[in-house]
């Protein structure tokens, strides 16, 4: 695959460890955001832009506002309980040891699987593959937006003070 | 998509909408909208389903997949239960009333749309609303036990949806697309099924962890025990299985494997109910607290499903079809009478409680029915739907299969025989003396179970023209 | 080598370090870090499957359906844990014992 793919992958592994392994949960979630970038610029690279940008702004953008409000609130009781740091320094050691364990069989695994592969169609625009296609997906994406609002009602409920 | 029960899930989704508006000032109208909105589709279905021309007919004429049509009776007749219960059950200043019943009626609408979609990206759609109403409901009361087992169950059902995403991209792949069809058409030619297989692995694994199968178990009995009474009937009676075990059974008919297509998978399959099954009723036996014992033993039977489903004749998955059914019906009992226990005694350890049979006679009645249909004890539907499954490990060849179900069926029997007598035809414990049976409305749901249950038992031979339909039409 | 097999390899280093960090982490908001993470990853796996098989228009409707399905539950994730903290003041999953049996 081209440079500029291999780049934005091993950028997105880089991030993910270094979220895993921050000390403090702003940095994980700033992190966070930079993969979701990363992801998003790998998306646009492939020639999905409608996923790449979705990705930018809903995952990069409203997710991670969601993180930081969520570790501000919660910030006292993390610094009073500080986690046990060796076993994420552990990670790096842990990924090199997977990586290299992996190596050996997985990428022939995915090569074959690769081998299998059927070609589609590839044709349509999004909304086509959407309304037509996925059409069931859209009650679903609705069911599931009344769910989430249900639940903050539910989690968060307007007590009257009577 | 199938349209016909469309309905079935718009009318709780709009219900679910039009509560918090209607509900505004007058809080208990939430109540009477649920209980409605319900009760209406169940009336529905029953029309559909139970004429006399249909039964006269050998119930040839059910529209559509016949399984769809008992499994959204199923939803529909769990979940009006636990709303009934609910109305009453329900403390006068819960905050947060609307949003329970509003949350109630969404996970019922998302229930009905996993059991009537034909395609599998659809399916994990709906499979997550169900999982994020589901937590919601869990801590509705905001006890620490609630808040435990909603995390726990949240930190082992996302990593497997992730799980249900790889299986989905590399069947998507490997196949074309993600309807049900397709894979049928494909498992039954002759063409090399490796890469498809392997998805179908991951999308089981995901499915196996969602439903609480051993050696991903862990969250069940916290979840149980530690959520709001009625939610467990509710998470208990219908939702564990309708978003895993249901998606287990029609992967095993799709994946045809009465045909020995996919054999490892379905050996696997096996091995992982029966074990289940063991791990469920032996760790059911050291339970102080009755939920915990409950949700030992729903893991157990949901064991059976998975066992009857990795088999796949068309036997087995009749009797894994039944067993889903009646367990509903059990649970449903069990939790509820549960949640009376607690309401009325203050307590569901099992070792306060004793002679609970003199205060709460009707309780006590029901849930040694539900009990003793669980163990599967004739002429309760719960001993059919074992013998269908059991009967159908012996014809396969598989006799120690077949032995080591019945004798964890027997185990399970024994210990339910020895804790009935204690919990509620034994010595009057201090708790029984200061107990009183619960109000009418309270009990009416589980009486209406219990007569299910006996119903299905001892009108055996019409609920098994139902699922032979539903296995031909599902099967070939 | 084959580029599929290069990135699902990538892919998987991901999701192994997103479960590491729910496996290792006893903080809650730690725990649905490394949950973000393994998305992610599938659904890198996910637009990479739909590359191969030419396929990218109807991976892309399957994606914008998972991320809003993915938003939804880490709100719903949040909300459990600024509850859990409002009602105990602790964030911390080991904390959490009372169930017992």
């Amino acid at each position: 695959m081209n440079d500029y793919r291999l780049i934005l992958f091993l950028l997105a592994a880089l991030f993910s460890v270094w979220a895993v392994m921050a000390r403090r949960l702003l940095t994980s979630a700033i992190m966070l955001a930079l993969v979701s970038v990363t992801v998003s610029l790998i998306f646009f690279d492939y020639g999905a832009p409608w996923a790449g940008v979705f990705e930018l702004s809903v995952c990069s953008g409203l997710i991670t506002v969601l993180f930081i409000s969520a570790v501000t609130l919660i910030r006292e009781a993390d610094e009073k309980n500080p986690e046990n740091r060796a076993r994420f320094h552990a990670l790096p050691l842990a990924l090199a040891a997977f990586a290299i364990a992996s190596w050996f069989y997985l990428p022939a695994f995915f090569a074959e699987l690769a081998a299998w592969a059927r070609p589609g169609n590839g044709g349509g625009t999004i909304g086509l593959a959407l309304w037509d296609m996925r059409r069931p997906d859209l009650l679903g994406q609705i069911l599931m937006l009344a769910a989430g609002v249900f639940v903050i009602k539910s989690v968060f409920p307007r007590r009257n003070e009577k | 998509m199938d349209t016909g029960l469309l309905a079935y899930l718009i009318i709780p989704l709009f219900a679910a909408v039009v509560i918090p508006f209607a509900a505004r000032n007058r809080p208990r109208l939430a109540d009477v909208l649920a209980n409605v909105t319900l009760l209406a589709g169940l009336a529905n279905l029953a029309w559909l389903a139970l004429r006399p021309s249909m039964i006269a007919g050998g119930f040839a004429d059910i529209p559509g997949d016949a399984l769809s049509l008992l499994l959204v009776a199923a939803i529909y007749l769990v979940a009006l239960c636990v709303t009934f219960f609910s109305a009453w059950f329900l403390e006068e200043g819960l905050p947060n009333r609307q949003a329970y019943y509003s949350l109630i009626l969404v996970s019922v609408a998302a229930m009905t749309g996993v059991v009537t979609t034909s395609d599998f990206f659809t399916l994990y759609v709906f499979v997550e609303v169900l999982a994020v109403t589901s937590f919601a409901l869990i801590t509705t009361d905001d006890s620490a036990g609630g808040i435990e087992g909603a995390l726990k169950y949240f930190f082992l059902t996302f990593p497997a949806s992730a799980m249900i995403i790889v299986g989905l991209s590399i069947l998507m792949m490997t196949l074309g697309s993600l309807s049900y069809e397709n894979l049928r058409i494909f498992m039954a030619s002759d063409i090399p099924a490796g890469p498809v297989t392997f998805a179908a692995a991951l999308l089981l694994l995901g499915f196996v962890i969602k439903s609480g199968v051993v050696p991903f178990h862990a969250w069940t009995p916290d979840a149980y025990q530690g959520a709001y009474a009625p939610v467990s009937a509710h998470l208990a009676g219908i939702v564990t299985k309708i978003s895993g075990v249901y998606a287990i059974v029609k992967l095993a008919t799709l994946l045809r494997f009465f045909d020995g297509r996919a054999a490892a998978l379905s050996e696997m399959l096996m091995f992982l109910g029966l074990l289940s099954i063991a791990v469920g009723a032996l760790a059911a036996l050291r339970q102080t607290s009755f939920k915990r014992m409950l949700a030992f033993s729903s893991i157990s039977q949901i064991g059976y499903i998975v066992l009857a489903a990795g088999l796949g004749t068309p036997l087995a998955i009749m009797g894994a079809v039944f067993h889903l059914f009646n367990h509903a019906t059990f649970k449903t009992v069990l939790f509820l009478n549960s949640a009376s226990l607690e309401k009325a005694a203050g307590t569901t350890d099992m070792d306060k409680l004793g002679g609970m049979e003199h205060p709460m006679p009707w309780t006590s009645w029901t849930s040694v029915i539900a009990l003793l249909s669980t163990a599967g004890v004739p002429p309760l539907s719960g001993f059919w739907s074992k013998l269908l499954i059991i009967l159908a490990l012996w014809e396969s060849g598989l006799r120690t299969y077949a032995v080591l179900a019945l004798l964890f069926s027997v185990v399970t029997l024994a210990y339910f025989l020895i804790m009935q007598r204690k919990v509620f035809f034994g010595r009057k414990s201090a708790a029984a003396e200061s107990a009183s049976e619960v109000s009418a409305p309270l009990l009416t749901p589980v009486v209406l179970m219990s007569a299910v249950i006996v119903a299905a038992g001892l009108l055996f031979p019409y609920f098994y023209t139902y699922i032979r339909v539903v296995a031909e039409r599902i099967i070939l | 080598m084959n580029s599929f097999a290069m990135e699902w390899y990538l892919i998987a280093l991901i999701m192994f370090t997103g479960f590491y960090c729910m496996l290792v982490s006893r903080s809650i908001v730690r725990q649905l870090v490394g949950l973000e993470i393994v998305s992610k990853a599938s659904m890198l796996a996910l637009i990479s499957a739909g590359a191969l098989a030419n396929n990218l228009v109807y991976a892309q409707a399957l994606l914008i359906t998972m991320i809003v399905i993915e938003v939804v539950v880490v709100a719903a994730g949040l909300a459990l844990l600024v509850k859990n903290f409002r009602l105990h003041g602790a964030a911390d999953i080991w904390k959490l014992d009372g169930l017992k049996g």
